[in-house]
């Protein structure tokens, strides 16, 4: 393909020198004209393949200069090699291009020489820019051409369709384009998506810049004899047009409004949230999918709050009669040391049942006794099934047994709280803690 | 002979937690039981539930939305039990949350499920939500450690 770019410099330089020769005094109109014509003569020699590679690398090099990542130029070209039939049907004269079979292999060669091609570049950006302020004669032309430019082609559209109707189209032939595209990996298609998300929002910035290039393409008109200056020109206008996207941070084909990356900034932290209450809340790794998740952080919140609840109570009713011992377990209960290892609770854990059992006698006792709405029952029996779902020191029949004797006749109760007395003054004996000084020392 | 030594990490939440709890844990016990013994234990429960609260918010303190949604509810509860009649006070503390209908968006069925579950959830957008819910979460857990130890020191 090397050896094919000489006479590509050459076209170019002809088709300069051309448009230069007839252009001087026309109007912009008939300047179309005759480059349609140019172009057709062009097509009729043996040039069509270079010339495709041509017109192409110049749509490459002017997209460059908009969108100012030349990461992206490689989709960018393959887009408007795809393009054709749309043009086909606009513009009939482009019916002549013949139709890309190996997109890559052209896509690369035209990205080669679209170094080499600015001056091309420039003069399709001079032509297109020129005929976007003419009558609505030349707007379908208009449209062809601006569909050309990389923009995704959909058939004989106006510059002021509708862009949401646009944008469903060019995600639809993006689809069919990832399809044929060969070896590429999935996350191409999301890059594809943001790709027609980004040229929705280029649209209209490339309007405004159209300005730009043509009072540029003014100061080359000058200068259209040295075909070398035209590369220069080319590269302060895509100078000019850098500082619209210096400071975006994005990957390849994604979006760069500022919107959009707040976005995607927002839905990154939320992503990153969830993952660490996944890790959070147990159980909660087999689900994928958010609703879910918040089912089971919701669940799971509940039940912390109502085993808090269910804690609470069993305090309440605890603690009047375990005055006198409270000072030591307040010592006890100061140390973490203490309370993170537990050893006489880990010792007493496994015949815990009995206690456990008066104790939780005690509760539903003083609940019912006290008369209370059939609100205030509930919440022990919700807690208590979680807290035996709950892989923490309660033995196994410990709901059973509580339910077996939960009508039990309240004469037990003496007899309860007496075995309940014994356990804890036996237990706060064999701390082995200095209880007293320590609590008074705590106190004062 | 300093407690504060022997301590693995004073500042922790759950030292602090379990020194304000147990400090509130022994006041109630201190207070004499009132008249009417039916209401005894409810009134118990509804003050240690209290205290875990507000123990909690205030271990955690006032970096936190949900820290500071709690002792915001408790304290605007004691000025109304103080201030107002005894029904609207009833009706205040069987209601979750008093501020349930405030700032609330219609749509999104489990986020705003967790909206109302969260205290002070009501006002924050999503993204906020979340992190709170997690810190919540992880606060809640060493509350039910805490209470759980205490709870069993007592019964055994």
């Amino acid at each position: 393909m090397n050896r094919a770019l000489p006479e590509m410099l050459h076209c170019l330089n002809t088709s300069v020198g051309n448009l230069a020769g007839n252009c001087t005094d026309l109007t912009v109109l008939d300047r179309q004209r005759t480059r349609i014509k140019w172009q057709q003569e062009q097509f009729q020699q043996q040039q069509q393949q270079q010339q495709q590679q041509n017109y192409f690398a110049s749509q490459g090099q002017q997209l460059q200069g908009l969108i100012n990542g030349d990461l992206r130029l490689d989709q960018v070209v393959t887009r408007s090699l795809k393009v054709d039939p749309g043009l086909e049907n606009g513009w009939p004269d482009y019916g002549k291009f013949p139709l890309p079979k190996t997109g890559f292999c052209e896509e690369s060669t035209g990205f080669e020489s679209a170094g080499y091609l600015n001056g091309s570049a420039f003069e399709m950006n001079y032509a297109i820019s020129r005929t976007a302020s003419c009558p609505p004669a030349v707007a379908e032309a208009v449209a062809a051409v601006a569909d050309g430019k990389g923009k995704e082609s959909i058939v004989t559209e106006k510059l002021s369709s509708a862009v949401g109707k646009e944008s469903f189209k060019k995600r639809k032939a993006d689809k069919a384009q990832n399809s044929k595209v060969v070896a590429e990996d999935d996350s191409r298609d999301k890059r594809i998506k943001g790709c027609a998300e980004e040229e929705d929002s280029k649209m209209t910035e490339q309007n405004s810049s159209k300005n730009n290039s043509s009072s540029n393409s003014k100061n080359n008109n000058n200068n259209r004899e040295n075909s070398g200056d035209t590369s220069k020109e080319n590269s302060k206008v895509s100078e000019v047009q850098k500082p619209d996207y210096i400071h975006v941070r994005a990957r390849r084909g994604q979006a760069t409004d500022s919107h959009s990356l707040a976005e995607r900034v927002r839905r990154e932290k939320i992503s990153e949230r969830m993952k660490y209450l996944q890790d959070l809340v147990p159980g909660c790794n087999k689900i994928t999918g958010k609703a879910g998740m918040l089912d089971e952080i919701i669940n799971y919140v509940q039940s912390l709050q109502r085993q808090v609840e269910f804690l609470s109570m069993k305090l309440a009713a605890v603690n009047p009669r375990l005055d006198f011992n409270i000072d030591n377990f307040f010592a006890k209960e100061v140390f973490p040391a203490c309370t993170a290892s537990f050893p006489t609770l880990g010792a007493t854990s496994s015949e815990m049942a009995n206690p456990a059992l008066l104790q939780l006698n005690q509760l539903q006792q003083v609940i019912s006794c006290c008369g209370l709405e059939m609100g205030m029952i509930n919440p022990p029996d919700m807690g208590l099934r979680r807290t035996t779902s709950a892989p923490v020191s309660f033995p196994e029949n410990f709901l059973d047994t509580s339910y077996f004797n939960q009508i039990q006749p309240s004469t037990t109760w003496d007899a309860d709280l007496q075995n309940l007395f014994g356990v804890d003054i036996h237990q706060g004996r064999s701390t082995p803690f200095p209880s007293q000084p320590f609590t008074d020392n705590y106190e004062s | 002979m300093n407690p504060q030594n022997l301590s693995l990490n004073p500042t922790s939440i759950r030292s602090k937690f379990t020194k304000t709890f147990l400090r509130a844990l022994t006041r109630i016990n201190n207070r004499r039981p009132p008249i009417s013994p039916s209401r005894e234990i409810y009134q118990r429960y509804r003050r240690v539930k209290i205290a875990a609260d507000a123990s909690m918010a205030s271990a955690v303190g006032s970096r936190r939305t949900w820290s500071r949604a709690i002792l915001w509810k408790i304290r605007n509860q004691r000025r109304y039990r103080a201030l107002v009649s005894r029904r609207i006070s009833t009706h205040a503390m069987t209601k979750r949350d008093p501020r349930e209908n405030y700032g609330r968006e219609v749509g999104h069925g489990s986020a705003d499920e967790l909206r109302r579950i969260v205290p002070g959830g009501e006002a924050m957008d999503f993204c906020s939500l979340l992190g709170e819910t997690a810190h919540y979460i992880k606060c809640l857990n060493t509350q039910v450690q805490v209470m759980r130890s205490i709870a069993d020191l007592y019964s055994t």
